[in-house]
């Protein structure tokens, strides 16, 4: 299954990616509408550093862009009491309509990849754009400036990592 | 070894089909697609618990507590007995039904679940008093509503609380009567359950401590109060028990399967007899934190009970790592996550004294509250209440489970938020410990 990854050597921590998954999860999908329109909800994906600063490549310590990893099994599916969070071919869905706001998947996520906000808020691959293909499949990839973010396999994602970085990256 | 041939004729049988027997069934039709698999239940349909004071409070409507699909047993090729487990005969592998029927069996489950425990006083068996365990319990704390303008409640647990909070929603007029020295003491320590106490008290529902009934009052079919051992009176027109549950071992009695508090089974959720599992709230399994065989009848552990015990029966060889208490709960739009030992009170059920030597604590603003427990640097418990706050919940506790060394963060936890990032450090020196496949890659995506 298709899942998003981060190259930490390629992400400066520029956070064009929260944006983008914010505004990718609105009605109007634009960035102005709906910041005016107050429609502007959490990325469901965070830029975190360790031991390192943003906008400046890490040396010593980690900048990536993390989401949900669509894990199986799943212990948030495990955890929810009302069956909106499922497995549906591979990925990780909430059934935002069945989610009551337990938080019982908040608890249970290991990777603090689900906002508690009225409902669970977690990455669903941008179901909107189920549609589009390559590099415009996610609202995430197709912003990441410096083309850290990547939808593959974790076979296919590995061939990347085993690259070196170079300043134009002509691989995707 | 069986062969392919034979395994297709397998018969699998589920007693039990709330979280542990649902899960286990679909785990089987997914491993398994000729399977014969049988879930026996003594309900009509299959609802999530947990949800019944959703119910109750009138937020959710009946077909809202269906966590499958109504045709779920159905589409998946499970054949569905609406009966109680009444015999079970391991010698002959057989499980004997309240309607006469003799199913045989290659591979069986017990999930039975458990029963709301009540306490041996006086009275407690009038019609009027309810343990909120079963649809039919909010069914008939429904149907007497409109007569009913006060409850009490008996049990300052989660199901106790959870109950006078919906109760309150519909207007009743609600008292919880608690033994213990403060609410929730099997989920929060003294200081974070006084927060809650606090918030019940502001909307409206009375709270006792240390108070001990003696005696439901009233006539055959009218509840008229609940009497103290001071003497002192509760005038009600409903009685809701939420004074936790036991285990239904009703079906093991007799049997030569291993129990103490519950069904004892092994990491591979096994009892002690051949080709017998237990999943759920009736297996006393290996508490993480504890190190000992436990119950924590909690909805997670059940369904993930439930799936390894499934993955067992068919011979893929699956290690359960083991339970955790943990909860996560709302009460009148506050958030409180809790999970840990250190957090509980001790007590037979609880904490045991010397389970920390330290605790970090912080609070803000009002209503928002972190405290967690460490003991020798590692965390042993936490109390998360408020919105902020309980997003940083996933990370302490995988953590906790994972018994990481915090020192090297021990200054940032309380202002830790949902950041993994935090941790990756941590991770990937304790890397042995993330076995699955989602830390794995993130070790080595971060190791290049």
């Amino acid at each position: 299954m298709e899942r998003l990854f981060c190259d930490p050597r390629r992400c400066v921590g520029c956070r064009a990616c929260e944006i983008a998954c914010a505004v990718e999860h609105t009605p109007s999908k634009d960035l102005f509408v709906s910041v005016l329109n107050g429609e502007l909800g959490p990325p469901r994906r965070r830029v975190q550093t360790v031991g390192a600063e943003p906008y400046r490549v890490a040396i010593g310590g980690v900048v990536l862009s993390l989401g949900c990893h669509h894990c199986d099994p799943a212990p948030c599916v495990d955890a929810c009491i009302t069956g909106a969070m499922h497995k549906e071919n591979g990925q990780t869905v909430c059934d935002t309509e069945k989610c009551v706001g337990c938080w019982m998947c908040v608890m249970s996520c290991p990777y603090g990849a689900i906002t508690p906000k009225v409902k669970a808020l977690k990455c669903d691959l941008c179901p909107d754009r189920k549609e589009k293909r390559g590099h415009s499949r996610y609202a995430c990839v197709e912003t990441c400036p410096t083309e850290a973010l990547f939808a593959g396999t974790f076979e296919e994602f590995q061939k990347v990592l085993a690259e070196p970085v170079t300043a134009v990256w002509e691989g995707r | 070894m069986a062969g392919p041939k034979s395994k297709a004729k397998q018969r699998f049988v589920i007693i039990g089909a709330s979280a542990a027997g649902s899960s286990a069934a679909e785990t089987l039709r997914r491993h398994h697609p000729q399977a014969l698999i049988t879930v026996v239940s003594d309900e009509k349909v299959t609802y999530s618990k947990p949800l019944l004071s959703y119910y109750l409070a009138g937020k959710l409507g009946e077909e809202q507590l269906f966590f499958r699909s109504p045709d779920f047993f159905e589409r998946y090729g499970i054949e569905k007995i609406h009966a109680r487990a009444v015999g079970l005969r391991p010698e002959k592998n057989t499980v004997e039904l309240s309607d006469g029927q003799k199913l045989q069996y290659d591979k069986l489950l017990l999930a039975t679940g458990a029963a709301p425990r009540f306490p041996k006083i006086e009275g407690i068996r009038r019609d009027g008093v309810f343990g909120l365990r079963k649809l039919e319990d909010a069914h008939g704390i429904l149907a007497r509503l409109p007569k009913t303008e006060r409850a009490v409640v008996l049990g300052g647990g989660l199901v106790g609380l959870k109950a006078a909070a919906a109760l309150k929603e519909r207007g009743v007029a609600v008292t919880v009567l608690i033994d213990s020295p403060h609410a929730l003491s099997q989920m929060l320590d003294e200081s974070s359950a006084r927060i809650f106490e606090k918030i019940f008290e502001q909307n409206g529902v009375t709270i006792r401590t240390r108070a001990k009934p003696v005696a439901v009052l009233g006539t055959k079919n009218q509840i008229e109060g609940v009497q103290l051992a001071s003497g002192e009176v509760f005038p009600c027109d409903v009685v809701v028990v939420g004074k936790g549950v036991d285990p239904s071992l009703e079906l093991v009695e007799g049997t030569p399967i291993r129990k103490e508090y519950g069904v004892l089974v092994d990491d591979h959720l096994r009892t002690s007899v051949e080709n017998i599992y237990a999943a759920g709230d009736v297996a006393q399994a290996r508490d993480v934190l504890r190190g000992e065989p436990w119950i924590n009848a909690l909805w997670p552990c059940a369904v993930e009970q439930g799936r390894i015990a499934a993955l067992n029966m068919l011979g893929q060889e699956t290690i359960y790592r083991g339970s955790m208490r943990q909860n996560s709960v709302q009460f009148f739009g506050v958030p409180v996550i809790s999970a840990g030992l250190a957090v509980l009170t001790p007590g037979p059920l609880g904490g045991r004294p010397g389970e920390h030597d330290e605790t970090l604590e912080s609070q803000p603003a009002p209503g928002i509250y972190r405290k967690i427990f460490l003991k020798d640097e590692t965390i042993v418990g936490f109390v998360l209440v408020g919105d902020v706050p309980i997003e940083a919940a996933g990370v302490l506790r995988i953590l906790m489970e994972r018994r990481v060394p915090v020192a090297p963060i021990k200054e940032e936890l309380l202002e830790l938020g949902p950041d993994l990032g935090r941790l990756l450090p941590l991770i990937v020196e304790h890397r042995e410990r993330f076995v699955e496949r989602e830390f794995q890659e993130l070790v080595q995506t971060v190791g290049v």
